[in-house]
């Protein structure tokens, strides 16, 4: 249950680390290499989500329905389907799936 | 033509409440409304699991207000509910959101070259609003992407988890409805474009392989954290040149 002081402490930590990251780079002063490998990085980091979000719960491995939506999602976007279609039809293999089982 | 930074950067600004969807840019309509809509979805789904919790309803509209942050509220939501003390619940938040600071420093770069208005912009670093921008060839473009996607996504999000405050008792059942598996797919959707190269693919991989190959092993955030590294892997193709 979140109580005020909670929020109050994780609104600081959380914005703190936003703020940090963008404090930290110097646009004016960063090279070529830092500015590739910092161009890559959400990349790296939204897979990694993806992976997380669709395979694991609460910090365990997890096989379950969402696996059956994100294969569809995967499969859209490869055809090439407008961003919305991707996201609808995975939410909604994912609930026929769920709701067979 | 192309003026210096200081000009654009002013009229980013000015431009603000005018251009919803930054003319020029390779931002779409479809692309704004889908991300609008799925964490407008997600923020609701994110409200019931508080209020299931016990968290009074102007704690919920006020924690995603200030947090900003789903991953957060909601690992500290987990940790707590498992039996954890308050003190390892935030610990657990704030660095389950430690990766919202990684991907700030990413587009750090891109952005404006005075900090003041690097730091008004980290308030509302997240996931999609950061790749798009990326996405964008000019620096310039990269703000205007940046500022209206933050609009884009902050706003349905504050009205999702207020209204899911509201609607709560209507939903039983968000994982029935395959919600869990929004954030995902919209993610899917985000990353496909950018695999153009194979060390892309292989940064995209490698992304997935250290998060899921950590998982069980770290806690909160960090899976995620180590699994910025593999973007090293883009030092391969500096022989490439050009960007």
């Amino acid at each position: 249950m979140l109580t005020w002081g909670v929020v109050a402490v994780l609104a600081v930590g959380v914005y703190g680390q936003r703020a940090l990251g963008m404090a930290l780079v110097d646009p004016e002063r960063l090279g070529l290499r830092p500015r590739q490998v910092l161009a890559m990085v959400p990349l790296s980091i939204l897979c990694a989500v993806t992976a997380l979000q669709t395979l694991s719960t609460h910090g365990e491995l997890v096989l379950d329905a969402r696996v059956a939506g994100i294969i569809a999602a995967t499969l859209l976007s490869w055809k090439r389907a407008p961003m919305f279609v991707v996201v609808v039809v995975a939410a909604a293999v994912t609930s026929a799936v769920r709701g067979l089982s | 033509m192309e003026q210096p930074s200081e000009n654009t950067a002013l009229l980013d600004w000015h431009d603000l409440p005018v251009r919803q969807i930054p003319e020029a840019t390779s931002l779409t309509v479809g692309e704004a409304w889908t991300i609008a809509f799925t964490y407008f979805t997600v923020a609701i789904t994110v409200s019931l699991v508080h209020s299931t919790a016990g968290t009074p309803a102007w704690v919920i509209v006020a924690a995603t207000l200030l947090v900003n942050s789903a991953t957060a509220t909601l690992a500290y939501a987990a940790v707590t509910a498992a039996g954890g003390s308050a003190v390892a619940g935030v610990v657990g938040g704030c660095l389950t959101a430690s990766r919202f600071g990684v991907l700030a420093a990413a587009l750090a770069p891109r952005l404006w070259p005075q900090r003041w208005k690097r730091a008004v912009a980290a308030f509302a670093a997240f996931d999609p609003n950061i790749a798009l921008a990326d996405r964008e060839r000019k620096d310039s473009d990269a703000r205007r992407v940046y500022i209206a996607m933050s609009l884009w996504l902050v706003l349905p999000w504050w009205l999702g988890a207020s209204i899911g405050v509201v609607i709560g008792d209507w939903i039983s059942d968000p994982r029935a409805l395959g919600m869990d598996a929004m954030f995902p797919a919209l993610f899917v959707a985000l990353i496909r474009p950018q695999l153009t190269t194979n060390n892309a693919r292989l940064i995209a991989v490698s992304g997935a392989c250290v998060a899921l190959a950590l998982v069980e092993v770290l806690q909160g955030g960090l899976p995620v954290l180590v699994a910025a590294l593999p973007a090293l892997l883009a030092l391969r193709s500096r022989e490439n040149g050009a960007t």
